[in-house]
C-alpha cells in the first residue's frame, strides 16, 4: 500500500483569506485513519474555516487538501458535513424523516427520486440515533439535542469514511451528547476517521485520540496525550488560557480524584 | 351582461384574460414557495422592476422593425427576461466585487433598473403614443387586451416551470435548506442557483403583463405565505401555492369584472382594474390563512393559549380546594379570592370541574373533592414541589424563589418529565419548604 493511503486527511501550506484578512495560515498536518479527532481553540480561531476548507466550501488562497492521497472530488462521496446548526432555518417545511433523507440526495444523483431501500435506510439510522418516534415531526418541533440528533443521522446516510462535525455538542442537553459520543466512538472502532470542532476543554482528554489546536496558524497537532498540555494551551489561548487552566484542573480533580 | 363561470373559460373575450391570470398565479406561486423558502422576497421586487427597461426596449424595437402584434409581445417578453436575468448578475457584481451588502445592492439594482425604464418610456410620450400606452399599462399590468396567443405562450412557460420544478425538486430543496451541505454533497450548487433564476425571470415576466411590474412581487410571495401556514410538507406546500395562485388569478379576473359592472351606472363609468384586484385577493387569502390557519394562524394560538389558561385555571382552583379543606367543602365566594380572574370564569371552570367529576356539590355554593378529583390534586401539588425541589437542588434556585416559577411549571410538565425528575431527585418526600409530597401512586 502506497504511504500517502493511510493518512485520512493531509493538508499542506493551507491558507485562507476573508478579504484581506487572513483567518488561516499555512496550516500543514497529515492525520492517520481511523482517529477521533478534535479541532481545537479559541473563538475566532478559524476552526470552522479550517472544515469549510478542507471541504472545498472555501476557496484558500493558497494549498492543498487531499484524503488518503486523492483529491476531494475524486472521493467527495465518502466525506460527510454536518455543519453548525444554527446555520439553517428550523422552520423549513420538512420532517426529521425529509431531513435524515438529504443524506443520499448525493449519490442518488439529479432528477432521480430516493428509491424504498433510501427511505428505510433513513428510518434506520433515526432509530440509531434514538430519534425513530420523531419520524414526522417538524424540525422546529424537536429540541436542540434532537436536531443535532437528525443532522448526524443524515451524516451517516452518506455511509462516509471520513466525518466533519462542526461544534455537535454546542448547546445540546447531555443525553444526546452521550448519545452522540457512543456513535462517534463505535464509527471511530470501524477503522472511520472523524472531525470534531470542539468548545469545551474540559472534556477533550475523555473525547478524544488526536486533536488539533489552532489560533489562525496550527499551534500543534497529534495524539491529545502530546499535544494537551499547558504550553500548547497557552500558546493558542495566549492571556485568556489562565482561565481555562483553572477549569481543567478542577475538572481533573473531579474524574480522577484529588490530583 | 351576465356571465356564468363558465363563460370566464369560453368566450372569446373572457377567457384569455381569465386564463392567463390563473396561469400566472400558478407560475407566480410555486417558484415563489422557492423564493420564500431562501428569504429572497426581495428579490422577486427587483426581478420585476428590472424586468421593465427590457420589455420597454422589446416593443421599441418590435415597434421600430413593424412588426405584428403577437411579435411584438414575444419582443417585450425577451427584452424583459434579459435585463431581468443581468439585473441578477449586477446584483452578484455589486456584493462580491464591490462589496455591497445584498439587500442595499437589490434596492439598488431596482431604482436604477426602474429609473431607467420610467425615463426611457416617457421619451417616446409623444414620438410613438401607442407604444407609450403598451410601456404604461406593464405598470400595473393589462389583462382585458390579452389574447389566445398569451395564453398559449404563458402555458408554454407556466408548464416549464412546473416541469423544472417537478424535476429538481429533490436539489431544489436541499440547496434551499441548507446550502453548505448541498455542495458537500457534490451537488451542482450554482447550476440549481441559476435555474432557479431562471425559473423566476420566467414567472416574472409571465407576471408583468398581467399584474405588472410594481405588484408582482405579492403574487411570488403572498400563495407561499399562505400555503406554508396550513402545512408542514414541502410537497404541500407547493401544490397550495400553486392552487392559491391559480385561486388569486380567477377570483381577482371575476371580481374586477363583476365590481366595474356592477358600480357602473349609465352616466358614472368605474373601472376596477383587473392585476391590482387579483394582488387583493392574495393578499386576502394571504391575511386569512395568516389569522385562520389551523396551527399557525394568529386566531388559533390566541385559542390555544386560551384553553391553556382556562385549565391552568381548573388545575388551580382543584389545588386551592384541597388546600383548604379537602373533605370539609368549601365556598365558592371563598375560591373566588384567590383568583384575579372575574368570578363568573370561576364559576364556569368550577362548573366544568364537576361535569368532568373532579369536584362536587355538598350543598349550594359548596364544593368538595371527589375521590378522582383528589389524586389528580394531589399529582398537581407533587409537579409542583417536584420541580421546586428540582430548581434548588440542581439549578441552585433560592427556596424563597422557586414557587413562582413552579406555579407555571406544574401545568406543562408531562408524565415523561415526572418520571425523569423522581429519577433524578430520587424521589423526594418534602420540597424546599419542607412541605411533603404527594405519592406519586394513590394511596391504597
Amino acid at each position: 500500500m502506497h504511504p500517502d493511503e493511510k493518512k485520512a486527511l493531509r493538508t499542506s501550506q493551507l491558507s485562507v483569506n476573508y478579504g484581506k484578512t487572513p483567518v488561516l495560515w499555512d496550516v500543514t498536518l497529515s492525520i492517520p485513519e481511523g482517529k477521533l479527532v478534535g479541532i481545537v481553540g479559541p473563538n475566532g480561531a478559524g476552526k470552522s474555516t479550517f472544515i469549510k476548507t478542507v471541504l472545498g466550501l472555501i476557496k484558500p488562497i493558497a494549498g492543498k487538501v487531499d484524503f488518503f492521497g486523492k483529491p476531494l472530488p475524486e472521493i467527495r462521496q465518502k466525506i460527510a458535513y454536518v455543519p453548525q446548526r444554527e446555520t439553517v432555518d428550523w422552520d423549513f417545511p420538512i420532517t426529521a424523516h425529509d431531513l435524515v433523507l438529504m443524506g443520499r440526495y448525493g449519490k442518488i444523483g439529479i432528477l432521480r427520486r430516493p428509491r424504498k431501500a433510501d427511505h428505510a435506510a433513513a428510518d434506520d439510522y433515526l432509530d440509531l440515533v434514538g430519534m425513530a418516534a420523531y419520524r414526522d415531526r417538524q424540525i422546529s418541533q424537536l429540541s436542540g439535542g434532537q436536531q443535532q440528533r437528525i443532522y448526524f443521522a443524515r451524516a451517516l446516510m452518506q455511509e462516509p469514511e471520513v466525518y466533519f462535525l462542526d461544534e455537535p455538542f454546542a448547546g445540546i442537553d447531555i443525553s444526546s451528547e452521550t448519545v452522540l459520543m457512543d456513535i462517534l466512538r463505535r464509527l471511530r472502532t470501524s477503522g472511520k476517521t472523524i472531525f470534531v470542532v470542539h468548545h469545551d476543554l474540559t472534556t477533550v482528554e475523555s473525547y478524544f485520540d488526536w486533536i488539533i489546536l489552532l489560533n489562525m496558524r496550527l499551534i500543534g497537532y497529534g495524539e491529545v496525550s502530546h499535544v494537551f498540555n499547558p504550553e500548547m494551551l497557552n500558546a493558542a489561548y495566549g492571556k485568556s488560557y489562565a482561565l481555562f487552566d483553572e477549569v481543567l484542573k478542577l475538572s481533573r480533580q473531579k474524574t480522577t480524584g484529588m490530583e | 351582461m351576465d356571465f356564468t363561470l363558465f363563460d370566464y373559460f369560453t368566450d372569446p373575450v373572457l377567457r384569455a384574460p381569465t386564463i392567463g391570470s390563473m396561469l400566472m398565479g400558478l407560475a407566480a406561486g410555486l417558484i415563489g414557495v422557492v423564493v420564500y423558502l431562501r428569504k429572497e422576497s426581495l428579490l422577486g421586487e427587483t426581478l420585476s422592476h428590472a424586468a421593465f427597461p427590457g420589455a420597454i426596449a422589446g416593443i421599441f424595437v418590435a415597434s421600430f422593425l413593424g412588426f405584428t402584434e403577437d411579435i411584438t409581445t414575444l419582443f417585450m417578453l425577451l427584452g424583459a427576461g434579459i435585463t431581468a436575468f443581468a439585473s441578477i448578475y449586477l446584483v452578484n457584481w455589486l456584493q462580491v466585487k464591490v462589496r455591497v451588502p445584498s439587500d442595499a445592492a437589490l434596492c439598488f439594482v431596482l431604482a436604477a433598473t426602474f429609473g431607467v425604464g420610467i425615463t426611457a418610456a416617457s421619451q417616446m410620450q409623444f414620438t410613438h403614443a401607442a407604444e407609450y400606452r403598451r410601456m404604461l399599462s406593464l405598470l400595473y399590468g393589462q389583462t382585458a387586451t390579452m389574447t389566445d396567443f398569451h395564453i398559449a405562450l404563458y402555458g408554454i412557460l407556466a408548464t416549464s416551470i412546473i416541469v423544472i420544478l417537478a424535476l429538481l425538486h429533490k436539489e431544489v430543496k436541499i440547496v434551499a435548506f441548507d446550502r453548505n451541505y448541498a455542495f458537500s454533497l457534490g451537488i451542482p450548487v450554482k447550476a440549481i442557483e441559476s435555474i432557479f433564476f431562471f425559473l423566476v425571470v420566467l414567472a416574472v415576466i409571465i407576471g408583468i403583463r398581467t399584474v405588472g411590474v410594481v405588484l408582482m412581487s405579492a403574487m411570488l410571495i403572498a400563495p407561499a405565505v399562505s400555503a406554508r401556514q396550513f402545512t408542514n410538507r414541502l410537497s404541500t406546500v407547493f401544490l397550495l401555492a400553486g392552487l392559491f395562485g391559480i385561486c388569486a388569478g380567477f377570483i381577482g379576473n371575476y371580481l374586477s369584472l363583476t365590481l366595474t359592472h356592477s358600480f357602473s351606472s349609465a352616466t358614472t363609468r368605474v373601472s376596477i382594474p383587473t392585476g391590482p384586484t387579483i394582488v387583493l385577493t392574495a393578499a386576502t387569502l394571504c391575511l386569512f390563512a395568516l389569522i385562520c390557519a389551523p396551527e399557525r394562524g394568529l386566531a388559533s394560538r390566541a385559542w390555544r393559549i386560551m384553553l391553556f389558561r382556562y385549565r391552568c385555571l381548573c388545575e388551580n382552583i382543584l389545588k386551592c380546594i384541597w388546600r383548604l379543606s379537602p373533605e370539609d367543602g368549601t365556598l365558592t365566594q371563598e375560591l373566588v379570592k384567590y383568583f384575579n380572574t372575574s368570578p363568573s370564569l370561576v364559576r364556569l371552570a368550577l362548573h366544568s370541574l364537576k361535569r368532568q367529576g373532579w369536584i362536587q356539590n355538598i350543598s349550594h355554593q359548596v364544593w368538595r373533592l371527589t375521590p378522582d378529583g383528589k389524586i389528580k390534586a394531589e399529582k398537581i401539588v407533587r409537579l409542583h414541589r417536584l420541580w421546586e425541589v428540582y430548581l434548588a437542588d440542581y439549578l441552585g434556585v433560592g427556596a424563597e424563589k422557586v414557587h413562582r416559577n413552579a406555579e407555571e411549571m406544574e401545568h406543562i410538565i408531562t408524565p415523561e418529565l415526572e418520571e425523569a425528575l423522581t429519577k433524578l431527585l430520587k424521589d423526594p418526600k418534602t420540597d424546599p419548604h419542607h412541605q411533603p409530597i404527594p405519592s406519586k401512586n394513590p394511596v391504597l
